[in-house]
């Protein structure tokens, strides 16, 4: 079984490479049917998108912060919450609750909820709607960085091994690392926050990382045969990714900060998949690329 | 032996340099610090007619004003200061003992009945890291347009605000568009780390700069006419000429700072001074008309033009102002705070719409005490199982100690950085620490494997070299994805991106080689 696992890595390797750029179709397709169905290309949590706020005066307000809290989150268990306190020297006068619902349904599906745990009456709460804190050009703003990024990294990566084809296989892998992710991530069904976003760009670094790593050993060491690289850089690698994901795991189960949970899946998902990037596309692009300079 | 090797080694030298540096400017008060950090005192209040001063902007946090007793009685949490506050007597002094002095301050009414010393604080900081919006709450303002707006100037006011804030220095901000239910539009700006009074005229202020000769506008503030404004010290600041005065009660002190017209604006000024007459006053010659300076229709200043002016089309231009105070230290501060309003709004110019304070209040943060606890429980626990990993991987004590060190050191110098330039530690700096750290471990791990493996090869300096140069490639193609986050990026981006490229830098140039030279010695024997 490991032999002949081992016996096609090592010689279909061109064949493997269908695996990455399948997912990278998947991934998409699954971001385009997720535009055309919702309009936006992910699930937005309230940082993103907005949403409301209902301040509750303070003295009606009989339970504390964080069993209200993990009350309405057990409620409302998709939906994107946060309770916070107004205060007005130095004593709390009233409680926000900012949720991601908008329209009037969901905001009153949200007070009757809290009906249940505070007397609600015409004069002691008050219901904001409130817009994106991001601004309409965020995303465009974000985009277009993003590509500059890319374009830099393969510049760079250019200088740095003097040779176009492993400077564009880095940016590809950084590219379907983040694309395929951001599929994951929306299937889940998770809301996307503004701390989701960095995450998504983290993974930038984890994926040049092991990128890097591979180039280097593969184009700039003279000992070895291409295979022996392949499985040094491999075993440096493999360790590196162990490493990071045992982290992410123990974290996941230990933090409760919802939002650090959101950066720990996103790393998650997309280390996973940086290992099929790097180990799998990568090396196949690489090693069709050095049969062809040795051909020449 | 090795030990010893080790700590004289420069490139270990360098970073415990670097670690002592950061640890200085963190400043953790590991046995805590009593009392409460004076934010702010307001102008004119009896705690500032007592002597106690508005704490320098400038001054680290743990190096501010506490106060440690109130009439004797020590305060130790904000409901303390409030509850005794409000039981003192009204028209008697108090004595306020603070780390700095003691205080005698008589007890005034607020215009609500309550007693009132005009002092703001805030429980005493542990250390110099300041807290984002998101780890400490902050600020909350609620702004209503005095007018109905549409969706379109809403979002230019909203930008604008933004920039205004930016300008002004503070960047830890979040502003979105409200409404209630009945429909009426609303601003809500969330702010970390100011006091009201702060803020107050920045944001309520609609910022209709103009200098008028006459009844005629010269120039408007806003990138159309004044191209730039100088905030550096060679031409703005206090102004030399004029410097401080002894008023009545107190002291004022006069700011300047040039600022560069646009060249129609410029044509304008000299079109308006030719048809002025020439007059002689107080030695000079100087025109019959001054230039007068209007903020939202209040004059502000007035200038005089010198003669030689007359009918010229000058592009620069200096816009004087001043600022009051008990003392001359307190009236420059002061000065230069109207000076800092004034350059912010005539640099991002007039909002369209006038906007009236509904609401102030201080909001807790998103993520509390709790949060930051949980950050660092977890923050240990992800460390213990790197070094699990990596045991199992190497199991060499020799490797993993080292490791352990050098990321702790990487997460203490990135920290020490932000306690330095006095940047809020918020979600994204928290997220830049987790990349930080995340890298740092891959690159150690680049590094040991790199120098084990070295059986071809003896020379050590070869091996050294051939893990510095993977560290190297990632280092300098990480950055250069981060670069367009850093500058294109909006707030949130900014933030993240900055603090990645601040700790890798500290992490490839200090940490890291430090790490090598640790493990050659120690591998060696």
């Amino acid at each position: 079984m490991v032999k002949s696992l081992k016996y096609t890595y090592e010689h279909h390797y061109k064949k493997l490479l269908l695996i990455p750029f399948i997912i990278l179709i998947l991934a998409i397709v699954q971001i385009g049917i997720q535009t055309s169905i919702t309009g936006d290309f992910v699930n937005k949590g309230v940082t993103l998108k907005g949403g409301s706020t209902i301040t509750i005066d303070a003295e009606d307000v009989h339970v504390s912060i964080t069993e209200l809290d993990s009350f309405i989150r057990s409620k409302f268990p998709r939906a994107d919450i946060n309770v916070r306190t107004i205060s007005s020297a130095g004593s709390v006068v009233s409680i926000a609750i900012d949720t991601d619902a908008q329209e009037k349904s969901e905001i009153d599906a949200v007070i009757s909820t809290l009906s249940d745990k505070i007397t609600l009456t015409k004069g002691n709460y008050n219901v904001e709607v409130m817009g994106s804190s991001l601004g309409n050009s965020f995303f465009k703003q974000t985009l277009i960085a993003l590509l500059i990024a890319f374009l830099l990294m393969g510049l760079v990566v250019l200088i740095y091994f003097r040779t176009i084809v492993p400077s564009l296989a880095v940016v590809l892998a950084a590219f379907s690392d983040i694309v395929v992710t951001l599929a994951i991530f929306n299937l889940t069904g998770m809301k996307l926050s503004t701390a989701g976003i960095a995450a998504f760009l983290m993974l930038i670094g984890y994926s040049v990382d092991t990128d890097i790593l591979l180039s280097s050993r593969l184009l700039k060491r003279k000992e070895g045969s291409v295979m022996e690289k392949i499985y040094g850089a491999m075993k440096t690698g493999l360790t590196m990714s162990t490493t990071t994901l045992v982290a992410i795991f123990v974290s996941l189960i230990f933090v409760r900060s919802e939002i650090i949970k959101q950066i720990m899946i996103i790393l998650f998902i997309g280390l996973l998949v940086d290992l099929v990037m790097t180990w799998i596309q990568n090396v196949g692009i690489l090693r069709i690329y050095l049969e062809r300079r040795k051909k020449n | 032996m090795v030990l010893k090797k080790i700590i004289t080694h420069w490139k270990v030298i360098i970073l415990l340099v670097f670690l002592l540096f950061a640890v200085v400017s963190i400043r953790p008060q590991i046995f805590g610090s009593e009392g409460l950090t004076i934010r702010s005192v307001a102008a004119n209040s009896s705690a500032a007619i007592s002597g106690i001063g508005n704490p320098s902007s400038k001054l680290m946090p743990v190096s501010r004003e506490r106060i440690i007793s109130i009439g004797g009685e020590d305060v130790s949490s904000l409901a303390d200061y409030y509850a005794q506050t409000l039981g003192l007597e009204e028209n008697k002094t108090v004595k306020i003992e603070t780390n700095k002095g003691v205080y005698t301050t008589l007890v005034t009414v607020d215009e609500l009945g309550q007693t009132d010393l005009g002092l703001k604080v805030y429980p005493a900081p542990s250390s110099n890291l300041r807290k984002g919006l998101d780890l400490e709450g902050g600020t909350r303002v609620l702004l209503k347009p005095e007018e109905a707006i549409s969706e379109e100037n809403l979002e230019i006011t909203i930008d604008n605000l933004k920039e205004r804030l930016n300008v002004y220095g503070l960047s830890d901000v979040v502003i979105r568009a409200a409404s209630d239910l009945a429909g009426e539009d609303f601003i809500l700006i969330e702010i970390a780390g100011v006091t009201e009074e702060e803020v107050k005229d920045l944001l309520s202020k609609q910022g209709k700069f103009e200098a008028k000769i006459g009844n005629d506008t010269v120039f408007f503030g806003g990138k159309k006419d004044v191209t730039s404004v100088c905030r550096s010290a060679d031409c703005s600041g206090i102004d030399p000429r004029r410097g401080c005065s002894k008023v009545s009660d107190g002291y004022v002190c006069s700011f300047f700072f040039s600022v560069v017209l646009s060249s129609e604006a410029a044509e304008r000024q000299a079109e308006l001074t030719d048809v002025l007459n020439i007059e002689s006053d107080e030695g000079g010659q100087y025109l019959s008309e001054d230039l007068t300076l209007y903020l939202d229709d209040k004059e502000v200043d007035r200038l005089r033009i010198g003669s030689e002016l007359k009918g010229r089309a000058t592009t620069e231009i200096q816009i004087s102002g001043s600022g009051a105070g008990n003392t001359q230290p307190e009236a420059v501060t002061a000065s230069l705070k109207n000076m800092k309003r004034l350059q912010t709004i005539i640099i991002t110019g007039s909002l369209p719409v006038k906007l009236d304070i509904v609401k102030m209040d201080t909001i807790s943060p998103n993520l509390g005490k709790e949060f930051l606890d949980n950050v660092i429980l977890v923050g240990i626990l992800a460390i213990l199982s790197v070094v699990t990993v990596v045991f199992i991987r190497y199991r060499k004590i020799k490797i993993v100690l080292p490791m352990v060190i050098t990321i702790v050191s990487e997460i203490v110098l990135i920290l020490g950085f932000a306690a330095l330039v006095g940047w809020n530690l918020d979600l994204a700096a928290i997220a830049g620490i987790i990349i930080v750290a995340g890298t740092g471990v891959d690159h150690l791990i680049v590094i040991t494997d790199e120098t084990l493996k070295g059986e071809g090869i003896t020379d050590w300096k070869k091996r050294i070299k051939n893990a510095m140069f993977i560290v190297m490639g990632a280092y300098l193609t990480t950055c250069a994805g981060m670069l367009p986050l850093w500058f294109a990026g909006a707030g949130l981006l900014k933030g993240f991106a900055f603090t990645t490229i601040v700790g890798i830098s500290f992490g490839v140039l200090i940490a890291r080689p430090a790490y090598a030279a640790m493990i050659e010695m120690l591998l060696k024997e």
